[in-house]
């Protein structure tokens, strides 16, 4: 048996999987850099991967999707499009697989058919699997992308998302599996998508034996995480029973909740008798001796908090939330609530909210109720949007169960099944004209953009634009490696950056001192090149200002908000000011909608009166401590 | 002997002349207004003396010039291009002053700063000029005379106000009707704007090519060509780029526009630095423009073909030596290219970059490569004087290689802080009828998409400001 290449046909592959003798290997870089490294693995890292990684022999590298092409450009700098195109130079030989939300495609929500089928379009040309779910299991949600994955000639891995409780039962699986085939067909892969490594090797190796007597003809992928530390053990379950790849990853970055070691997997298996078909293991061992230096420059972006979680059983949060769920609890100050949160809260939403998938944009809506519940005085008190938009059913119907009336009620008060019948269920997302649309980004650019920076533009509008606009000003920074693009505390005078520019040519900056001038301006001295270059910055009123901001602790901001000086409680996005200068306000009155870690959260009024000032706007980037408003209360 | 010079000028060409005065053993001074105190000349010179606030109204005022000559004990004052390097007046204040002018006499500068009695001069002497009229009569008969005479030669014509110049007072007429409503109404804004209402008529040359012939000439009235150069690439009559030799595939033809030249220099009683302006139409029909009685912006690319000294030549002129060289000892050797680094963007029409600060100044250099230029970086561009940084001349033994060469310069040539012309002269560079050397007056409007260019900083300016970013912030805060 033999690896398969780029650019076989789908039904060529399945036909080969079909008759494999032994087993194959994704390497799942993409989720690696999402669930242990916040996503920020560069491109410049993978680059260096590159030739081992194609000469390794994997089925697939899973390279791109999930949260990437979002953090490719808002904290990379990097095109999600160059990053494929680039590796694509360096790795002829493997298929690069993406991780796709469905209709929910590379974002948070439901995106309109026809960008879906944009999308799809624009990356399938460099994309060869496309491992596509849903969380809430709704297979018409997947349907478009199917359909454009198969026009363009690559392989639909379509997935079921696993999770374990009373309803996740074989039957329910299997009768999805079957759903799925129906509108796929049957030249595909079949993912269990274990997204937060749940269930025993056991418990795995039934489910995968349950399909595999079910759909024989069904090549099974199973994915899962490593977070309990036993994911070893249920991809060896898994491989017994007939699934036909599994996933793993360099063990030189492998950490707590993303994939595990796929050397080790290799190792245990080979002992049992299976082999891992077209994997070079010298390949495999190299590629970690060659990145292996780099990981300490990627330390800041590591969970703070070590070890492995068994009790990811109980919590059930995928493991790319882990590390973001971590860092917002440490940032927001409530780490020490997380067991509360972790352990009591969040499997208490699961079940009250129809036990569904935790897993994007799923997870974020049972993390942040159960965040809010902790942290807020009364439980569903502080509703999401998007915690609406489930309830409301625009999703997708829940899978085994609505939740309580008393929850809509907590919601949407007490008119709530007025709501619920006028708003209730899935919308039509209408089609957008991308004509117009690709006019409104023309006109930020000042260019006609590419139909890829369109595609781009389409997902997350925003940031797609300051990612241009960051290109344009400071160039084709992935070439930095990551001991420069990360560096913290400043460099040493003297010290040598060497690096070559996207064109491949050799550069050299050599820092020079960084006086501070009367007026407060810092000159940073370098040799570009062995030219001498200044660049001026004047003293950042920002800096000044979230300096002061650190000062106040979370129970002060909370004293100035019951006092009607608004501040904020989180490093988040305002979305919206929902209130003018001059308005009365009651208590509860929702002020304005933040966005953080994904989820929108309004911020509601804990003073009635008259708003006065207003700060902040749409778009700024709050830290906490930050002021929003002011609302005087002696005005009646 | 050892003389000393007063350099009446700043800028480029104030080093440009500074250098040259320093090169034969004379001593130069520079004069300075108070906006250009920082500016390179100052320095550069053995002396310089602040003649005023400005701006501009002291490097005009005569007075002034001519006291700080006498005052740092000038033997002589260039005047370089622009300012009172045409101005009649002054030339004849430094022969008052017994202070020898570097250029030829007020008589000839006034002469030829005249354009009906210089079309007298080269009339007489049988130069071929655009057909054109005397002054017209006033009234009636001026109508008649006009109509006749688009009666002979055809539309379109000029219609000139005498007095006029720099592109004021000129229309455009292309009909007997327009001609008859037009000339009344060009009267009375002449009157107004000149205080002369004589008007006169021009044949229209369409696309010509603008080539232009440098002249030396010395006192004994031996009068010789240093060859033609091209400076058609031109925007509102502002020349851009500049070549020598022309371009055009007919050597009789620029042998016999050479002669012609050193004829019109003659009859004019020429002595000094000087060039004879033509226009080329399509048919290789050329007609004399003007002749300009200083040294010429672009006279560098003709230095570099000849090898001959321009400035240095005009100073041993002016202090009365004869020319040490014949004609036949002017060989012309390979093709030069002048860009002109202006501080603009040619995207906002050339909209100048005056008040900003030159963050990276970064030159180029190598065989074939002449830089005239004055700033520096830190240097902060004054608003109040014109924007050119700095004129990048290349030479080569072939066109091919020399337009290569132009395209190495200007890509290894950084200017971080003012926009520039650089990225929009690479465009030219690259361009196909520029590289074919085929362009005439209208390539600029005929060639929009040169003005298409978006990398206006180097990748590794823009990437090095990342990292004084990281370095500043103490962390990439677009990465956390």
């Amino acid at each position: 048996m033999s690896r398969i290449l780029q650019n076989t046909p789908a039904s060529e592959i399945a036909a080969t999987l079909r008759e494999a003798k032994g087993y194959y290997i994704t390497n799942t870089a993409r989720d690696l850099s999402q669930s242990d490294f916040k996503n920020r693995i560069l491109l410049h890292t993978d680059m260096m991967a590159a030739a081992s990684r194609d000469r390794a022999g994997y089925f697939s590298l899973e390279i791109t999707g999930g949260a990437s092409i979002h953090v490719d450009m808002m904290r990379k700098q990097v095109d999600p499009f160059t990053k494929l195109k680039l590796l694509r130079k360096q790795m002829p030989n493997t298929m690069f697989q993406t991780l796709c939300r469905g209709v929910n495609l590379f974002g948070y929500r439901p995106y309109p058919q026809n960008v879906i089928r944009f999308t799809v379009q624009q990356f399938a040309r460099y994309v060869d699997v496309w491992r596509t779910f849903d969380f809430l299991n709704h297979v018409p949600n997947m349907i478009a992308v199917f359909e454009e994955v198969a026009t363009a000639g690559k392989l639909n891995e379509p997935c079921i998302c696993f999770s374990t409780g009373d309803e996740h039962t074989n039957e329910f699986y299997v009768r999805k599996a079957k759903e799925i085939i129906d509108v796929t067909g049957r030249d595909i892969t079949l993912c269990i998508k274990n997204h937060g490594g749940l269930g025993t090797p056991t418990r795995v190796g039934h489910l995968v034996d349950s399909l595999k007597q079910a759909l024989p003809d069904i090549p099974v992928h199973y994915h899962g995480h490593n977070t309990d530390g036993n994911d070893v053990g249920r991809i060896v379950e898994a491989v017994k029973n007939g699934a036909t790849i599994v996933d793993g990853g360099d063990s030189a970055f492998t950490g707590f909740y993303g994939p595990p070691p796929l050397l080790s997997v290799i190792q245990t298996l080979k002992e049992l008798g299976y082999e891992a078909i077209g994997i070079d293991e010298e390949a495999v061992i190299e590629t970690s001796d060659v990145i292996r230096d780099e990981r300490k420059y990627y330390q800041q972006f590591e969970s703070q908090i070590k070890g492995f979680q068994p009790t990811v059983q109980i919590h059930k949060l995928p493991g790319g939330a882990m590390g973001s769920s971590l860092e917002q609890a440490s940032k927001g100050g409530f780490l020490d609530k997380m067991p509360d949160i972790l352990h009591k809260e969040l499997p208490r939403v699961q079940k009250e909210l129809g036990n569904f998938w935790s897993v994007t944009p799923g997870s974020q809506i049972l993390w942040t109720t159960a965040v809010s519940n902790v942290l807020g005085e009364e439980r569903y008190g502080n509703p999401s949007g998007d915690l609406k938009n489930l309830l409301l059913g625009k999703y997708g119907p829940f899978p085994f169960y609505r939740p309580d009336n008393w929850i809509y009620e907590k919601v949407f008060g007490s008119d709530w099944q007025q709501i619920v019948e006028d708003e209730g269920g899935a919308d039509h997302v209408a089609d957008m004209d991308l004509g117009q649309e690709r006019y409104a980004l023309a006109e930020q650019l000042h260019v006609e953009p590419t139909d890829e920076q369109l595609v781009l533009y389409l997902q997350h509008p925003k940031d797609a634009v300051d990612f241009f606009k960051f290109e344009e000003e400071f160039g084709k920074t992935h070439v930095l490696p990551p001991s420069i693009f990360f560096k913290q505390g400043g460099f040493d005078i003297g010290e040598k950056i060497i690096f070559q520019d996207f064109e491949g040519k050799e550069h050299l900056i050599e820092m020079g001192p960084s006086p501070v001038t009367d007026t407060g301006e810092t000159l940073v001295y370098m040799n570009v090149d062995h030219h001498p270059t200044v660049f001026n910055f004047a003293p950042d009123k920002e800096v000044l200002q979230s300096s002061q901001g650190k000062e106040l602790t979370k129970e002060q901001i909370l004293d100035l908000n019951r006092a009607g000086d608004v501040h904020s409680l989180l490093s988040a996005t305002v979305v919206e000011i929902s209130v003018e200068e001059g308005q009365e306000i009651m208590v509860g009155d929702r002020i304005a909608i933040m966005e953080a870690m994904k989820m929108q959260t309004p911020i509601v009024a804990e003073a009635e009166g008259i708003v006065t000032n207003i700060y902040a706007k749409a778009g700024d980037v709050l830290k906490p401590g930050d002021r929003i408003l002011t609302i005087d209360r002696d005005s009646e | 002997m050892k003389k000393k010079i007063l350099v009446a000028n700043r800028g480029e060409i104030a080093i440009r002349l500074i250098r040259a005065i320093q090169e034969l053993g004379h001593e130069a001074v520079a004069v300075y207004e108070k906006p250009d105190e920082m500016s390179r000349h100052i320095r550069i010179a053995n002396e310089a003396i602040l003649i005023g606030n400005g701006p501009r109204c002291d490097y005009l005022n005569i007075e002034k010039i001519i006291r700080a000559a006498k005052v740092s004990g000038a033997h002589a004052i260039h005047p370089g291009y622009g300012f009172l390097a045409e101005n009649p007046f002054f030339a004849k204040a430094c022969e008052k002053e017994g202070i020898v002018f570097v250029g030829p006499s007020s008589q000839t500068i006034a002469d030829l700063g005249n354009k009906v009695i210089a079309r007298k001069i080269m009339a007489e002497a049988g130069i071929p000029m655009v057909p054109g009229t005397p002054n017209l009569s006033p009234g009636k008969d001026g109508i008649a005379e006009a109509l006749a005479f688009a009666g002979e030669y055809g539309y379109p014509i000029m219609l000139k106000a005498t007095s006029g110049g720099g592109g004021r007072g000129i229309r455009l007429i292309e009909s007997d009707q327009q001609m008859k409503e037009q000339i009344p109404v060009a009267r009375s804004e002449a009157l107004a704007a000149f205080n002369d209402d004589s008007v006169y008529l021009e044949k229209v040359v369409l696309k010509p090519k603008h080539v232009e012939v440098q002249i030396l000439a010395d006192k004994a009235g031996k009068t010789l060509h240093l060859g033609t150069r091209d400076c058609s690439i031109q925007r509102r009559n502002q020349k851009l780029v500049e070549i020598a030799p022309s371009m055009i595939k007919n050597q009789p033809l620029l042998d016999e526009i050479c002669a012609t030249a050193v004829k019109a220099a003659k009859a004019a009683n020429y002595f000094n630095a000087g060039t004879v302006e033509f226009l080329i139409d399509s048919d290789f029909n050329y007609y004399f423009m003007e002749i300009n009685t200083r040294v010429q912006v672009e006279h560098t690319v003709t230095e570099m073909i000849t090898g001959i000294d321009i400035v240095r030549n005009q100073i041993n002129l002016a202090f009365g030596q004869d020319l040490s060289f014949d004609q036949s000892d002017v060989q012309l050797r390979g093709h030069a290219i002048e860009v002109r680094i202006n501080a603009e963007d040619p995207k906002n029409d050339f909209m100048p970059e005056g008040g900003k600060k030159v963050e990276v100044y970064r030159s180029t250099g190598g065989f074939g490569v002449r830089l005239d230029g004055f700033v520096y970086q830190g240097y902060v561009i004054p608003e109040v004087y014109d924007s050119l940084l700095v004129k990048l001349t290349v030479h080569g033994f072939t066109w091919d290689e020399t337009v290569g060469r132009l395209i190495r310069c200007l890509q290894n040539f950084h200017i971080r802080g003012p926009k520039t012309t650089i990225p929009f002269y690479l465009n030219i560079a690259k361009e196909k009828d520029f590289v074919s050397g085929d362009f005439d007056t209208s390539y600029i409007e005929t060639h929009p998409h040169i003005f298409a260019y978006d990398c206006e900083d180097s990748e590794v300016g823009k990437l090095a400001k990342l990292i004084a970013e990281i370095h500043y912030r103490k962390e990439n805060t677009f990465a956390v």
